[in-house]
C-alpha cells in the first residue's frame, strides 16, 4: 500500500519543536482540529475539526525530543453526529536535529496490522464504550 | 455503522493475496477465478472468495462467461483510493508548514 512521507525543515532545536508536536495546546494551533492528546504510549488523542468531525486516536510510541507515533482509530463522527469506519492508518512523526535547525519528518500510512473484520469490531466497541 | 467508500477499499486491500489478485488481473485482463488461479499460489475457492470481497468493495466487476464468472479490475475506486493519499499528503503539506510558522512564532516571543 502507499505511504504519504512528509518533511519540512524548521529553523529551532528539536527540544523548542518537540513541545509543538506532543503538547495539546500547541498541536491546536497548527494540526486544523482542536487537539486533545495524552502523548504517553497508550495515551488517547481526540480531535475536533472546526466542520464537527471528530476522530479519535491511540498513541503508539513516544521517544521525548525525537518521535511521536499514534494510531487513527478506524471510524470518525461526521459534523451530522454519524459514526462512519474510515481507513485507519498509522502517524509517525520524527525529529532529527541537523546543522539547520530541526528536520521534521511525517509518515502516514494504512495501519494493517489487524485483520479488517477485527478492526471494525474494535471500532464497534470503542464506540460503544464511548457513547456509554 | 456506516462504511466509508475508502474504508471498504483500504480493507479490501489490507489482504496480501487480494493485492496479489487485483495485481494478476490487471496484468492478464479480464479471467475466471480458474485463469487467476492458475497463475497464483492459491486454490480457486479462495480466488473465488477473494474476488468476491473485492466485487464488494467494487474494485471488481463480474460478467457471466458460460458456467463461470469473467471478472475485470474496475479502475474507479482504485484511482479514488490513490487521490485519497493525495488529500493526505496535501493536508500534511498544510499542516507541517504551519508547524513551521507556529514554533518560529514561538521563539520570537
Amino acid at each position: 500500500m502507499q505511504t504519504v512521507e512528509r518533511a519540512i525543515m524548521i529553523p529551532a532545536p528539536p527540544e523548542d519543536v518537540w513541545p509543538a508536536v506532543s503538547r495539546s495546546d500547541d498541536l491546536s494551533t497548527w494540526f486544523g482540529a482542536e487537539v486533545e492528546l495524552d502523548a504517553r504510549p497508550g495515551g488517547r488523542g481526540v480531535f475536533r475539526w472546526p466542520d464537527g468531525t471528530e476522530r479519535q486516536a491511540v498513541v503508539e510510541a513516544v521517544e521525548p525530543g525525537r518521535r511521536l507515533s499514534f494510531r487513527w482509530l478506524p471510524f470518525q463522527r461526521t459534523p451530522e453526529g454519524e459514526a462512519v469506519t474510515v481507513p485507519s492508518t498509522r502517524v509517525e512523526i520524527t525529529l532529527d536535529a541537523v546543522p539547520e535547525g530541526t528536520l521534521v519528518r511525517v509518515v502516514e500510512q494504512p495501519a494493517f496490522s489487524l485483520p479488517a473484520t477485527l478492526q471494525t469490531r474494535a471500532a464497534a466497541t470503542a464506540l460503544a464504550a464511548i457513547e456509554a | 455503522m456506516k462504511r466509508d467508500r475508502t474504508d471498504a477499499i483500504f480493507s479490501a486491500l489490507a489482504d496480501p493475496t487480494r493485492r496479489q489478485v487485483i495485481r494478476a488481473l490487471s496484468q492478464q485482463g479480464p479471467s475466471t477465478a480458474t485463469g487467476l488461479a492458475a497463475n497464483l499460489p492459491v486454490t480457486r475457492q479462495a480466488v473465488t472468495k477473494h474476488l468476491s470481497a473485492l466485487a464488494d468493495a467494487g474494485l471488481v466487476t463480474a460478467t457471466r462467461k458460460g458456467r463461470e464468472k469473467l471478472y475485470q479490475i474496475s479502475p474507479r475506486p482504485l484511482t479514488d483510493a490513490v487521490s485519497w493519499m493525495a488529500d493526505l499528503g496535501a493536508r500534511w503539506d498544510e499542516r507541517l508548514a504551519a508547524l513551521r510558522d507556529h514554533v518560529a512564532g514561538f521563539r520570537r516571543r
